[in-house]
């Protein structure tokens, strides 16, 4: 029993780490651009799609996971922004109707295209790791190494450089950033599409794991969405927290509980979290 | 250096702006005064670009405004220091004078720093801190400081002595003389006697959306005299 309560809580770090990628990019986006992204998902299902298609092209996975991210960034950012223009200055509600259209549209495009099958890859490193009395495969290490690397990365970023200061200054006063110069239209650019990278990077990612089908991403934002609001909306640490302790409670309670149980579980967890630490809907930054 | 030619501004259902024409030279500080509500902020507003319904002419350094986003006028010199809501309160004091520093000074930041604590000692003391947190007072020096260290080529102050203590009236006076004397155009508003004598070369009176009188520092001898001047509106 502790081999089994240690190899799930690894396999929590997994989902926890992957979960991170996707809700960090979806709370950036409410708390920038107050926009509510239903798509997020489907950028994690493209993600998927995007790796194995480079994949079965280059057979380098590093090469394709690069190539992936990037172009879920391109495509998503171009059209999340094609969405969100016209509505920008409208309802909040216009623009998340837009995105849970753009959702279905995705996942019937991918349907047709690609084919509602299962797309599989075998792990691109076979290696194995010895964790005290388990054996663990080195690939889940790398995976829950590179989400942590990239969301500390994106930590340092919003505190640091130029376009995170720029990012956080016009979530909190759009108008008064744009009075001292930043490029307003330009931010908002690159928070989409690294929004939406985030997201494919965290499909490609897990696309040995889980493999990619239509409608994989589905699963995947209810736990964002979770994630999003138990951590505070525009909260990006309390995302990437947050989306550790859904991953653990996730995979250990997968030992003790059928998994329709252990979803009521989450969200009483979620509700308890709520109410103890209520912080209203901040529609900041919040590093 | 500003040619504001029949400025109109709509908020809403109302017209608050109503046809203003004014010009700012080089070198000048111009005064709005006027009640609460006349049109004064929304007037810097609209040369600013962040008012969304305005018509008329907003001429700057020789070329035409019309249709610029407000950061694209702000890359072309014009500074703006609003009352309210001036600062971004979840960031540091450094941060916020360093947002607008990254645009025009690119990786060249000390120097913008360091003219802001030059002017307001008080800031460098409390540069880590959340500019939230600050005092009323503090915000509005971070506010100017902020404004001035990007040495835009005109400046618009919205009531920079509004809330303020003799004393930081004093130092926010001096701090917009020197730069004046330096070079910098200004376009105020304000109602402090002090500020309005000691600073500015021209002074308008606003009222209900229109400029109702042109005056001069010395039209003013008393600060019930202006006081009156700006209580009473339309003749």
């Amino acid at each position: 029993m502790p081999e089994q309560i240690l190899l799930q809580a690894l396999n929590g770090l997994v989902v926890g780490s992957s979960l991170a990628l996707v809700a960090a990019g979806l709370a950036l986006l409410f708390g920038v651009l107050h926009i509510i992204n239903f798509a997020q998902g489907d950028f994690f299902m493209l993600g998927g799609y995007a790796v194995w298609f480079a994949l079965s092209v280059t057979q380098n996975y590093l090469l394709a996971m690069v190539v992936g991210t990037v172009l879920v960034a391109i495509l998503g950012g171009a059209l999340l922004s094609a969405i969100c223009w016209p509505l920008l200055q409208k309802s909040p509600v216009l623009i998340l109707l837009a995105t849970l259209g753009a959702s279905l549209i995705l996942q019937q495009v991918a349907t047709n295209y690609l084919g509602g099958d299962t797309k599989m890859v075998p792990f691109p490193v076979t290696a194995n790791l010895t964790i005290g009395p388990i054996v663990y495969p080195f690939y889940y290490v790398l995976v829950v190494a590179t989400g942590m690397g990239v969301l500390t990365l994106g930590y340092f970023a919003l505190r640091y450089t130029r376009y995170g200061i720029w990012l956080r200054a016009v979530a909190q006063n759009r108008p008064m950033a744009a009075a001292l110069g930043v490029p307003v239209p330009r931010v908002y650019l690159v928070t989409l599409a690294v929004c939406s990278g985030l997201a494919g990077m965290a499909g490609g990612l897990l696309l040995p794991l889980y493999s990619v089908y239509p409608t994989v991403g589905n699963d995947v934002i209810l736990n964002a969405f979770i994630v999003v609001v138990a951590g505070g909306l525009g909260n990006f640490r309390g995302a990437a927290i947050i989306s550790l302790l859904v991953g653990e409670v996730l995979s250990i309670g997968s030992l003790f509980l059928m998994p329709n149980v252990l979803k009521v579980v989450l969200f009483a967890l979620v509700i308890v979290l709520l109410v103890v630490r209520s912080r209203g809907t901040h529609s900041l930054v919040r590093l | 250096m500003l040619d504001v030619q029949d400025l109109h501004a709509y908020y809403g259902s109302s017209h608050v702006v109503q046809g203003v024409s004014f010009s700012v030279e080089r070198g000048e500080a111009v005064a709005l005064m006027g009640r609460n509500g006349v049109g004064k902020t929304s007037t810097l507003k609209s040369i600013m670009g962040l008012e969304t319904r305005t018509l008329g002419s907003v001429r700057f350094d020789g070329s035409s405004l019309f249709g610029a986003a407000p950061h694209s006028r702000a890359a072309r010199g014009l500074g703006y220091v609003p009352e309210e809501r001036a600062v971004f309160p979840e960031m540091t004091v450094e941060e916020n004078i360093r947002i607008g520093a990254l645009v025009q000074f690119g990786s060249d930041q000390r120097a913008c720093l360091d003219r802001a604590y030059a002017l307001f000692p008080i800031l460098k003391e409390r540069r880590q801190q959340m500019a939230g947190t600050l005092s009323g007072g503090q915000q509005k020096m971070l506010a100017l400081a902020r404004g001035l260290a990007l040495q835009p080529k005109l400046l618009m102050v919205d009531e920079p002595s509004e809330g303020l203590m003799p004393a930081n009236v004093e130092l926010i006076t001096n701090a917009l003389l020197s730069a004046t004397q330096a070079g910098l155009t200004v376009l105020v508003v304000d109602s402090s006697f002090d500020l309005l004598r000691q600073l500015c070369t021209r002074l308008y009176a606003m009222d209900r959306g229109v400029l109702v009188g042109s005056y001069q520092p010395a039209d003013f001898a008393t600060p019930d005299d202006l006081a009156a001047t700006i209580l009473s509106g339309r003749a």
